[in-house]
């Protein structure tokens, strides 16, 4: 494998944390145009961890990806109030105070001989992991897809469970979740802090391997991209956010030579691509029905399963508020 | 004295954050969907008039006339793209994201149009008034007559005319509109063409007297209108523009107190407070809470 191509695979593995992160904040109905900070938070703590306290590559990764699970925690605390555009403009806030507040530290070290340390605009150089270890890019390619792979073993199993099928009525209709015994704030904060782990360990991986960081990275742009990914995949089952950063990363790739026009068609597309697919590729309408072929889904209780499903195919209570208008479904008027 | 010049001045800058704020209003408070592209849709719409100007050569009001008509073209297809196909609770989501790629695309075609780093906008030239020892620059209290006359007109014509009427019932309900008769479809094209035409007049108005665009215009406007709006409260037209001035007055201020790199720290440190403390913004219907949305479904 030549290290351009693994060096892609990588960085589209490290990205698909991200989208993870914004994935399983849709998941309970809310947007994010945080998740950059997280990610941020990930990389930094990270980069102080193993450079100035020298500390060993497995610790830094687990405490980088409990601060930026703690911070997710505060942001989920704080903003409990809000939903909506107010949710997501709130994060916006919280992501970009982050982000400006960093390009105020500016505490530059040398060890070595070596400048390194958080620098203000400058960034956090030097993070040497990589080298002093002496790791391939394909070696780190396959430490990434690891981490990834373990990931989407636990949110498949937590698929199977209860606990993401309540996530999901929360996000699809919060007042039917209350009304059913499911309780929506505590689903949301689980799931934000859960996202902001995912992001940190992401952003951890993130740091290691590009070995130089700095604030500009973790701009809105890189946190609406993730959110752009997941709603393109859908966000019916986890493999919806990497189909996302397939499509995104694998089309800038192979139309390099279009590079001057791509984002034109990119943007076209997804566009297009929205009109004909609105909860994106694979959306829960898609596995319900896949689901119906193979197995039903038989670890909840009936009630809850008879709810999303009638909440999928046609919207409950108030067809005009949610689900998408269409042909009458024919088996509600036989039951 | 000088607490009152950079309170002046930051007031008269806001007045351009409050023209951008209120394209934003205007679409969240008829259509309830927040277009991300408005920005860029602006920039593109200048940058089509620069590059008219550097080939043909047109006059200032040539360069205003092609700014506002470009910009209410690019929201028409906005429009059409990405906010017409997507009804229901589920586009809201999806409209956003279509908008935010649109976003990408636009930009994408204003850099094309656009090569340099900067290219110089020409403008109007108006100079300084001064009054009582207070520096006003004038054509920033031209921006803020035309923000003032904007919101003015925008209000006549929505609680005065048939279309506006009409307008308001659609964004009320859809469904019943369309029962009722109302070219809902029609309806949403002209709103974005409004909303493109006072967008264009605005980013006429700033760049002008900047004297200068740049294809980071498009982030920049997007991330100011929206910070004004949600300041000054969600989809309403005189919010936007109190958001809009208030914005500039806590920015000017935070300049001169702690420097300039803390002025977007400020700025986002004030609308998270506001966020957290009274999220339905200034003058805005707090429309957040659970039992009201409880009660919007019997």
């Amino acid at each position: 494998m030549s290290v351009y191509l693994a060096s892609i695979l990588t960085n589209m593995a490290l990205i698909s944390f991200l989208a993870l992160s914004a994935y399983l904040v849709l998941v309970v109905g809310e947007i994010s145009f945080g998740q950059q900070a997280f990610f941020g938070i990930g990389a930094y703590v990270t980069a102080t961890a193993t450079v100035i306290f020298d500390a060993p590559v497995g610790l830094a990764l687990l405490l980088s990806a409990l601060c930026a699970g703690l911070a997710a925690l505060l942001l989920a605390a704080l903003t409990l109030r809000l939903s909506g555009l107010y949710f997501a403009i709130a994060s916006l806030c919280f992501a970009e105070l982050f982000r400006l507040s960093l390009l105020q530290i500016r505490l530059p070290l040398e060890l070595d001989g070596r400048m390194t340390g958080p620098d203000g605009p400058e960034g956090f150089s030097n993070i040497r992991w990589i080298f002093d270890n002496n790791i391939e890019v394909v070696d780190f390619l396959s430490l990434t897809l690891a981490c990834l792979g373990t990931l989407l073993m636990l949110l498949f199993v937590l698929e199977r469970t209860q606990v993401m099928f309540c996530a999901r009525l929360v996000g699809k209709d919060n007042i039917l979740a209350q009304s059913v015994g499911v309780r929506p704030n505590l689903y949301r904060m689980c799931f934000i802090c859960a996202s902001g782990i995912v992001a940190g360990f992401g952003g951890a991986l993130f740091a290691l391997f590009n070995t130089h960081i700095e604030p500009q990275m973790f701009g809105v742009m890189l946190g609406v991209h993730a959110l752009a990914y997941s709603i393109i995949g859908g966000l019916g089952a986890p493999i919806g956010p990497l189909i996302g950063v397939a499509i995104d990363i694998g089309l800038l790739e192979s139309i390099r030579a279009l590079s001057a026009y791509r984002m034109i068609v990119f943007g076209g597309l997804v566009a297009v691509l929205l009109i004909v697919f609105p909860e994106g590729l694979i959306n829960p309408r898609f596995v319900n029905r896949v689901r119906n072929r193979t197995r039903p889904n038989v670890r909840v209780p009936q009630y809850l399963d008879w709810i999303w499903r009638h909440e999928c195919s046609q919207g409950f209570l108030n067809p005009a508020t949610s689900g998408r208008q269409g042909w009458p479904d024919r088996r509600k008027w036989q039951r | 004295m000088e607490f009152l010049q950079t309170s002046l001045d930051g007031i008269l800058f806001g007045s351009a954050y409050a023209l951008l704020a209120l394209g934003f209003s205007l679409i969240f408070g008829i259509m309830k969907r927040i277009n991300l592209a408005y920005g860029s849709s602006l920039l593109l719409g200048s940058a089509i008039a620069v590059w008219v100007n550097e080939h043909i050569g047109l006059g200032p009001l040539g360069l205003f006339l092609v700014t506002i008509t470009a910009a209410a073209l690019v929201n028409i297809y906005v429009e059409r793209l990405c906010f017409c196909p997507h009804v229901g609770k589920t586009g809201v989501t999806a409209s956003m994201i279509a908008s935010f790629a649109i976003w990408m695309q636009l930009d994408e075609i204003s850099s094309q149009l656009l090569p340099q780093r900067t290219h110089e906008f020409p403008g109007i030239e108006i100079g300084s008034v001064e009054i009582f020892n207070l520096y006003l620059r004038g054509d920033q209290i031209l921006n803020l007559w035309i923000a003032i006359i904007a919101i003015s007109a925008l209000f006549l014509i929505l609680r005065c005319t048939r279309f506006g009427l009409l307008l308001r019932a659609s964004a009320d309900n859809p469904e019943t509109a369309k029962l009722l008769g109302a070219n809902v479809s029609r309806i949403g094209i002209v709103t974005f063409a409004i909303a493109g035409f006072l967008g264009g007049t605005s980013a006429f108005l700033i760049l002008s007297s900047d004297g200068h665009v740049t294809p980071l215009f498009g982030l920049w406007s997007t991330i100011k209108g929206l910070v004004a709006m949600m300041l000054g409260g969600v989809g309403s037209l005189v919010g936007a523009v109190l958001g809009g001035l208030l914005l500039g007055f806590l920015e000017a201020h935070t300049t001169n107190l702690f420097g300039a790199e803390y002025r977007d720290i400020s700025t986002f440190g004030i609308l998270f407070l506001v966020l957290i403390l009274r999220p339905g913004g200034l003058m805005g219907v707090a429309h957040y809470r659970t039992d009201r949305l409880a009660h919007e479904r019997i």
